[in-house]
């Protein structure tokens, strides 16, 4: 098999050929709308709007929720039983033996990784409150006071790695894109040429993505009521 | 008359809040001294205040709670009229005090004073047995922290 059919991460853009579906519209929104709400959530905590920060935080909470509802149910590119696979096939992956569309072996390590950084910040901020005493995470009265304060500490502390994957995330597009390949427009307008014998990508159920939707909105207000009965 | 005698009270009361503020220069020992009390009487007011969150929301507040941190946030803040004489800047040594205060002495001071007064009448809301009252002092009372933090205070502190 030639190399180059598979060194990049999701679909070929080559100039001939139909376009076909390789991300579904809400793989792309949650991709987009969280490098928005991180660059918020900075913004508003450095500039005395702790409140907008938490918010901003909540909104994350409510599509990583999504995110994990929708990559069992979603489109075959969304889930993570068809993207996230072991060493052996990352091995193969970086040996040029593997062909396809979605994220690479590689690449859903690197999904995975973020995902599970921002989970983290997530809940770290949940239980925070700030040094004042006068903002809390809404799940702040499950921990001790001390608690509140260290997890705040690591919360600011954990954005340098949420950071850090960001750059090795853009470093990889530039990397691809210097190879030839351009796998951000795709992530835009969830179509790209592809390699002949590839399947394009088989959609979800627009009223499972509601479904999902709908589920992580819920989950959200119940941890910005408290998470009741736990925090009486 | 009456106008003069404004302007005389006027003039005094600069006069005063300037001299709160930068009158007497710390330096040494003594500027290290203040700098690490006021770091520790801030820490204790922050952690009196988050005791206070967790009171006011809960169904009922545990008034004893409520009350022994309104009394130290109150006693405190008597003291923090001593905790910025000139020369206990970042210029010194580490810590969250932005140069701005001693820039604008006479905002700092109001600021400094609201927060003073505001912890006098929580204080005395708590002593009663409203707690929906002391509450609302409560919350005025931290609006006086953020009202300075934000504009005084650096994020670079602890």
């Amino acid at each position: 098999m030639p190399r180059q059919i598979s060194d990049g991460d999701a679909p070929l853009s080559s100039p001939v050929g139909p376009r076909q579906p390789v991300w579904d519209l809400p793989v792309r929104l949650v991709h987009w709308l969280l490098p928005c709400l991180i660059a918020f959530s900075w913004w508003s905590v450095h500039n005395h709007h702790t409140d907008w920060h938490i918010w901003s935080g909540c909104a994350i909470l409510t599509l990583l929720i999504f995110r994990l509802l929708w990559g069992f149910v979603g489109s075959s590119t969304a889930r993570f039983f068809n993207f996230v696979r072991g060493p052996r096939a990352v091995a193969d992956y970086l040996r040029g033996r593997w062909r396809g569309i979605g994220h690479t072996p590689l690449g859903a390590l690197s999904v995975l990784a973020l995902l599970c950084a921002l989970a983290v910040q997530v809940g770290l901020g949940l239980i925070s409150e700030d040094e004042d005493g006068l903002y809390t995470g809404p799940l702040y009265r499950l921990v001790s006071v001390d608690t509140s304060d260290w997890a705040r500490d690591l919360h600011e502390f954990w954005f340098n790695v949420i950071l850090g994957l960001i750059v090795l995330h853009i470093a990889a597009i530039i990397f691809y894109r210097v190879r030839g390949r351009k796998l951000t427009k795709p992530m835009i307008t969830g179509h790209a040429v592809l390699e002949p014998g590839v399947q394009p990508m088989r959609p979800g159920k627009w009223w499972a993505a509601l479904i999902c939707l709908a589920i992580g909105i819920g989950v959200t207000r119940w941890i910005i009521a408290g998470a009741p009965p736990f925090s009486s | 008359m009456r106008i003069v005698s404004i302007a005389i009270a006027s003039l005094a009361m600069v006069a005063g809040v300037a001299a709160g503020a930068a009158a007497t220069k710390v330096t040494g020992a003594k500027a290290a001294q203040v700098m690490h009390e006021r770091h520790e009487g801030m820490e204790t007011i922050g952690k009196a205040f988050k005791a206070l969150h967790r009171e006011f929301d809960a169904s009922s507040p545990f008034v004893p709670t409520v009350r022994s941190s309104a009394a130290q946030i109150a006693n405190l803040s008597k003291s923090a009229s001593g905790w910025f004489p000139a020369g206990t800047g970042p210029d010194v040594g580490k810590t969250g005090a932005k140069p701005e205060i001693w820039q604008n002495p006479q905002d700092f001071a109001a600021k400094l004073s609201a927060f003073q007064k505001a912890a006098q009448v929580f204080n005395a809301a708590a002593s009663g047995n409203d707690m929906a009252a002391a509450k609302a002092r409560y919350a005025d009372l931290g609006g006086t922290c953020k009202a300075c933090h934000d504009k005084y205070r650096t994020e670079m502190h602890h």
